[in-house]
């Protein structure tokens, strides 16, 4: 690990040292490979849910704290870990940003752990873009933002000293996904149907579901029993 | 009347065991007055429909509301702000109380297992635990009495220890879905069952409660009175027969006696106005919870006695159990990709797997001495904020992998019986007082190597299900002492004022009498001599239906 880690610094260095960019602190210490620290952040104190919210009126209580800048760079990121396709919209369409942004500056203890992920994780990509690129994240080529991605989006493929990053994008995935398939559009993509009361009698797996069960069964060599 | 007036009865909370108590007296006749220390709750204020979007973080749990944003729970859950409780060092318990009128009936999963024959008997089974002063034989008609009154879905499959109902008793089971037909015939070909659940959901219409109308988690509270709780059942029965007085927000302390020896009422605070009122009845009836009624025992302090009420046996606070849970997960390529259709159903269990290996405990081939069932959850449910978990990538190949995965996941809890030992039990921690003033109850708790063994045999029977229907586990089960549950977790404790067949070693008759107080009744999970692993709820019912017509004939007969 040492070894590819100093290579790695010294390719940073000396693009720093050369002056082609202004990255900020780029500190020889702290997590990931390019020595950006990961630096803990103040809890946010703020009104939560409490233990018995008001469903006829409900709101969010706390204040959002995520700057412009942040925004758009996680509406940047949530389209490309989950972009649209054809009728599906993208996640920044649906709102998906809105909900990071909800989700990190709730005054509860997860909340705020990735709050500290997220936040230094989006400065993290956009220094490594300026790094790499020349150019903030959201203003790098498509090739070169999924150049960086690749490096830390695969589980097994994560690159040596980058698994805050990795971290951090596992976490933003997380979110995308929770956030987009709880929405109409994410619940029309992955086939959810329900939440819709009936009359009668549950209908159970339509002819088609059944038909595909007791195929899948019986070539298991075991036996089927009609619902 | 008010809650000033002397009444009949004085009925201490209004969860399952104190409505069941008030439904049955107030319907024989007798006034009585319910004192719930939450507030006044109806799940009209349930939103039923509404989505996870509408909800602050899509919904989840946070420590504010620890069963997530629409959970019904309110002024509760793990911990309560005001209301601590403490543990004995090297213990560890879980306290899930809620403060509203109803208690936990208002989100409880509702999956109803009477008792079977063994449970009542198991230290005449294999020389564990303690009897019940009531066989299956004395239980089976209140068993059906509640589940007809309750409404309970269901079918009669004729399993060793697993009652059939009587007749007509329950209602028709919801079709299973397909993933619960997958494990069916994995389970058909192992001898493992799998067979309809039975749960406290409508079906068919009762009454003005409708039936299940197929959507919204039931852990919301139910509107349409479906998913059974006692606020839209037993309370505004009771209510009808304007016999009954409610009083919430009145949190009882204790227990007074009269210059007798007999119940004369309680003592609560009235947490609008902070004073300490009395509330006078012929009989008082303590359904305020496991572990509440044990408290407000300790609490009512008796001339001459150290051991607090009705605790000459020394058994108040002892014998505290939960059921024993564990769980593993699977997913199952042959469901991967499958047809959609609504699953949601009943929003619960339509198929669980009951106990079945009796015959191999009896024979000592297998080392656990008491069983468990498993209630299994899968389903095309609402994605939620989980649906990524154990993803990879991003873009067009994490989509389709998020689309293939969808429903083919399969949960598996254990759910089993716990036997009662010395080291798990609760008592008053003098040093420490909730925001009223009140002493708080200290846990101890502790698992023996029973449970560890069953979790064993858990992990190893499901693998074999696992196995048999091609599926590969989430992750690998950890080690009985780790995958156990903590105490309380599963939110199904009892004991602490246990019945029995003899004064010197319990609190109360198979009535729920207290031997020492003539007039002192308990109506709730207390009495629990013995945890089989059926879920607690139906048999706290068909006890207090029980044991409040014991009250209601001894009120007509003067006796009392
Ligand atoms: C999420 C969840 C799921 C569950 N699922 C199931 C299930 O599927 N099947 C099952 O059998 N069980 C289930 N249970 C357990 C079930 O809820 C309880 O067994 C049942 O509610 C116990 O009834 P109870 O009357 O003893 O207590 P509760 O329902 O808790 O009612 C007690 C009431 O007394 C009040 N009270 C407490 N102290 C005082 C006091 N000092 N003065 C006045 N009032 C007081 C409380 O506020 C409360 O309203 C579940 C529980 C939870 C939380
Ligand atoms: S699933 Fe059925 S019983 Fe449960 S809350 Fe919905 S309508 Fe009520």
């Amino acid at each position: 690990m040492t070894k590819d880690l100093i290579t790695i610094d010294r390719r940073v260095t000396l693009k720093w040292l050369m002056g082609t960019l202004a990255v900020g602190q780029l500190a020889a210490c702290g997590d990931g490979a390019k020595g950006i620290s990961w630096p803990e952040m103040k809890a946010i104190e703020a009104a939560g849910i409490g233990k018995d919210p008001d469903f006829s009126n409900i709101t969010v209580p706390w204040p959002l704290t995520m700057t412009a800048a942040e925004l758009e760079i996680t509406a940047e990121l949530v389209d490309l870990i989950l972009p649209g396709e054809g009728d599906i919209p993208s996640p920044s369409a649906v709102g998906v940003p809105a909900f990071i942004n909800e989700w990190v500056s709730a005054p509860y203890p997860d909340q705020h752990k990735d709050r500290v992920l997220i936040i230094n994780g989006l400065k993290w990509l956009d220094d490594e873009s300026k790094i790499r690129n020349g150019v903030p994240f959201i203003r790098a080529e498509a090739a070169a933002q999924t150049a960086i991605l690749d490096d830390i989006a695969f589980k097994d493929k994560v690159k040596e000293g980058l698994d805050k990053p990795a971290e951090f994008f596992g976490r933003m995935r997380s979110l995308t996904l929770g956030a987009f398939y709880t929405t109409r559009e994410g619940w029309a993509d992955i086939g959810y149907m329900g939440n819709t009361p009936g009359t009668g009698d549950y209908a159970g797996p339509t002819p088609e579901a059944a038909a595909h069960i007791k195929g899948v069964i019986e070539a298991m060599g075991l036996k089927y029993t009609p619902a | 009347m008010t809650p000033d007036d002397p009444h009949d009865a004085v009925v201490v909370g209004s969860g399952a065991g104190g409505a069941m108590a008030a439904w049955m007296l107030t319907k024989a006749g007798a006034s009585v007055l319910m004192l719930e220390a939450g507030r006044d709750y109806s799940p009209d204020e349930s939103p039923m429909l509404n989505m996870a979007m509408d909800a602050p973080l899509r919904g989840v749990g946070t420590p504010d509301k620890e069963f997530g944003y629409y959970d019904a729970t309110v002024d509760g859950g793990w911990n309560m702000p005001g209301e601590p409780y403490t543990m004995a060092e090297g213990s560890e318990f879980m306290w899930w109380r809620s403060r509203m009128l109803g208690g936990r009936t208002n989100h409880w999963a509702r999956n109803s297992f009477r008792m079977g024959p063994y449970d009542f008997k198991p230290k005449t089974r294999d020389g564990l635990g303690y009897d019940w002063p009531v066989s299956y034989e004395d239980m089976a008609p209140w068993y059906d009495r509640t589940e007809k009154l309750v409404g309970v879905y269901g079918s009669n499959e004729g399993l060793e220890n697993h009652p059939n109902s009587g007749p007509g008793v329950l209602q028709p089971p919801p079709k299973f879905r397909v993933w619960e037909t997958f494990l069916k015939a994995g389970g058909d070909a192992i001898n493992i069952p799998v067979v309809a659940a039975r749960r406290a959901v409508l079906t068919k219409k009762i009454d003005e409660r409708s039936p299940c109308y197929w959507a919204s988690g039931c852990g919301r509270g139910c509107s349409i009175g479906a998913a059974f709780q006692t606020t839209t059942s037993l309370i505004p029965w009771a209510k009808k027969t304007g016999k009954l007085t409610i009083a919430t927000g009145a949190m009882v302390r204790n227990v007074v006696l009269d210059a007798s020896g007999k119940a004369s009422g309680v003592i609560y605070i009235d947490k609008a106005t902070g004073l300490e009122k009395q509330a006078k009845g012929r009989v008082v009836v303590l359904a305020a919870s496991t572990g509440e009624t044990a408290r407000i025992l300790f609490n009512s302090h008796v001339t001459g006695r150290s051991e607090g009420l009705a605790n000459s046996s020394g058994q108040v606070g002892r014998n505290l159990m939960d059921t024993v849970g564990s769980s593993v997960s699977a997913y199952f390529p042959q469901l991967e990709g499958r047809p959609r259709y609504n699953e949601d159903g009943a929003m619960g269990l339509h198929a669980y797997i009951p106990f079945w290996d009796y015959k191999r405990i009896a024979s000592g081939e297998v080392d656990t001495p008491r069983g468990y069932h498993v209630e299994i959850g899968g389903a095309f449910g609402d994605p939620g904020m989980g649906v990524g978990g154990g993803l990879d990538g991003y873009g067009a190949s994490l989509r389709s992998d998020v689309k293939r995965r969808y429903g083919s996941r399969i949960g598996f809890t254990q759910r089993g019986e716990m036997i009662p030992n010395a080291n798990s039990f609760c008592s008053i921690d003098t040093n420490t007082q909730d925001r009223f003033g009140i002493p708080v109850l200290k846990f101890n708790f502790a698992w023996s190597d029973h449970e560890l063994k069953q979790v064993k045999h858990f992990q190893n029977s499901m693998k074999e299900l696992i196995d048999k229907l091609g599926g590969t586990l989430v992750s690998e089960p950890d080690e009985p002492a780790k995958a156990i549950s903590k105490g309380g977790e599963i939110i199904h404790e009892v004991g602490t004022a246990r019945m029995g067949a003899d004064a010197k070693d319990s609190v109360t008759n198979q009535f729920g009498k207290t031997w020492d107080v003539d007039n002192l009744y308990i109506t709730d999970g207390s009495v629990f001599a013995s945890k089989a692993h059926k879920n607690p709820t139906i048999t706290i019912m068909a006890l207090a239906m029980r044991s409040s017509d014991n009250i209601a004939t001894r009120l007509r007969t003067g006796e009392l």
